[in-house]
């Protein structure tokens, strides 16, 4: 038997989402604690600036909180259905944005240098150390990627491109496209297996 | 012109994770993965590549406040940082060693094959009977327990010809007690209402009536199973509101239980 096993939802994750799926709301602050930072880092690379970010993570909780009774465990991990919600939202987020900055005419983008300070976020050292050698991994498997594979990936999960718009935008075959988004995902799979969410649950 | 179809269906998880799918490709990717257990675990694990990918980006953190601002859209009150540790009251440790447990057994539940449903249905119908309980925390708190206790197995019984209406039996072996949740039931006739029975050697037992709210749901607390013997099935029909001893209707809903 092999199915199952490898991608198996963790009890305790499973045990938050079915306690907000019972309307219990203090499921919410855990979940927060295991996810809230990743969540924010795909709101940030999204929107590219911190009120937004936030704004959109605060979204994708109260989505998830609704949402939370059609959790499918079977179609993969609470971290992997949360950060799809906080894509989603900050996707829109910046469709709108778009939308509204046509209007006006005003197009230029509110990317600060700074981003509040490390630290605030995870008390127990632990984490902090997980959550460090997990971003040390991701940086190390995109760099282990062509230029054109990172960028494939890149323009369709943080700027919400399809294979076609992305060949488009680059004037490249969509046959070609499409292999650089395949092998690049293949590539970081192998690279960042150990290092998913689920681990050591 | 894109012409996906050429793609083999395959190869296409990747960038179905990604998000980088048109509209048409990702339903004609979605009738296949609704046929294969491999691509849906395939996809899945990239889901799990994709969550990682904004690490690699630039350093960034969310302020401290932004913890209580999402308790409170989710309309929680604003709690201790500390909340997901369990307190030193007894009760919140107690409790929570229970929903640690409850999601071992759900998770074997949904291993079990025909007497399985899905995740989000076990989640939705908890979330029904929590709210059908009432609004007092304490009330709701209790069926959740019982619903959710360690042991406690569930069991969908499904329509003949028709998937839409439902039955889930929170199956409790431990405490010879079953939970009726049942949704999308049709309304009865005057005078009429759902039996269920217990298939228990062979042989149909009389258990509960109960009648379905106008939006189709009827929940019913505690049904006692019947001691001894080996039971196999439920089953529900419909009978004159009294109930009756043996079953005078066809079978509407049917299903198998697990094996103790």
């Amino acid at each position: 038997m092999s199915d199952g096993a490898p991608h198996s939802v963790s009890a305790a994750d499973f045990a938050l989402v079915a306690r907000a799926a019972a309307g219990d709301q203090r499921a919410i602050g855990p979940l927060y604690d295991r996810y809230g930072a990743v969540l924010y880092a795909v709101a940030y690379r999204i929107v590219g600036q911190a009120a937004d970010a936030e704004e959109v993570v605060a979204d994708a909780f109260a989505q998830a909180w609704r949402d939370a009774p059609r959790f499918d465990a079977g179609r993969g991990s609470v971290a992997g259905w949360l950060t799809m919600i906080a894509r989603s939202r900050a996707l829109d987020l910046v469709r709108a944005r778009t939308r509204r900055d046509r209007i006006t005419a005003s197009a230029a983008a509110d990317r600060p240098e700074h981003s509040p300070a490390m630290g605030d976020f995870r008390p127990d050292p632990a984490g902090a150390l997980e959550h460090a050698e997990r971003r040390r991994e991701v940086r190390q498997a995109l760099a282990s990627l062509s230029a054109p594979q990172r960028e494939a990936i890149e323009l369709a999960y943080f700027e919400g491109l399809s294979q076609s718009e992305i060949a488009e935008r680059l004037q490249e075959p969509l046959g070609t496209v499409k292999t650089r988004v395949r092998l690049g995902m293949q590539k970081l799979r192998e690279c960042l297996r150990p290092f998913y969410f689920e681990r050591g649950q | 012109m894109t012409r996906p179809d050429q793609d083999s269906p395959r190869d296409l998880a990747a960038a179905y994770a990604l998000g980088a799918l048109s509209r048409d490709e990702a339903a004609r990717f979605e009738a296949y993965l609704a046929t294969s257990a491999e691509a849906r675990d395939e996809v899945s694990e990239y889901r799990e590549v994709a969550a990682l990918l904004a690490l690699g980006g630039p350093e960034s953190a969310p302020g401290r406040a932004l913890r209580d601002r999402v308790l409170a859209r989710a309309g929680v009150q604003s709690a201790p940082p500390q909340a997901s540790a369990p307190r030193a009251s007894g009760g919140r440790a107690r409790e929570y060693g229970l929903w640690v447990a409850l999601a071992a057994s759900l998770l074997l539940v949904m291993g079990l094959g025909a007497a399985v449903l899905s995740t989000a249905r076990q989640l939705a119908a908890a979330k029904q009977i929590a709210a059908s309980a009432g609004q007092q925390l304490a009330a709701r708190d209790a069926t959740l327990d019982a619903i959710l206790a360690p042991g406690v197995q569930l069991v969908q019984l499904t329509a003949s010809g028709d998937p839409e209406p439902g039955i889930q039996l929170f199956w409790d072996r431990q405490r010879h007690r079953a939970i009726v949740n049942g949704y999308r039931l049709r309304p009865v006739a005057q005078g009429k209402a759902y039996q269920l029975w217990f298939i228990k050697d062979g042989k149909p037992v009389p258990s509960v009536t109960f009648k379905p709210a106008p939006d189709g749901r009827a929940s019913v607390g505690t049904v006692p199973l019947p001691a001894d013997g080996s039971i196999s099935a439920a089953a529900v029909t419909v009978e004159p509101e009294a109930g009756s001893l043996q079953p005078t209707s066809p079978i509407l809903l049917v299903g198998t239980l697990p094996k103790s």
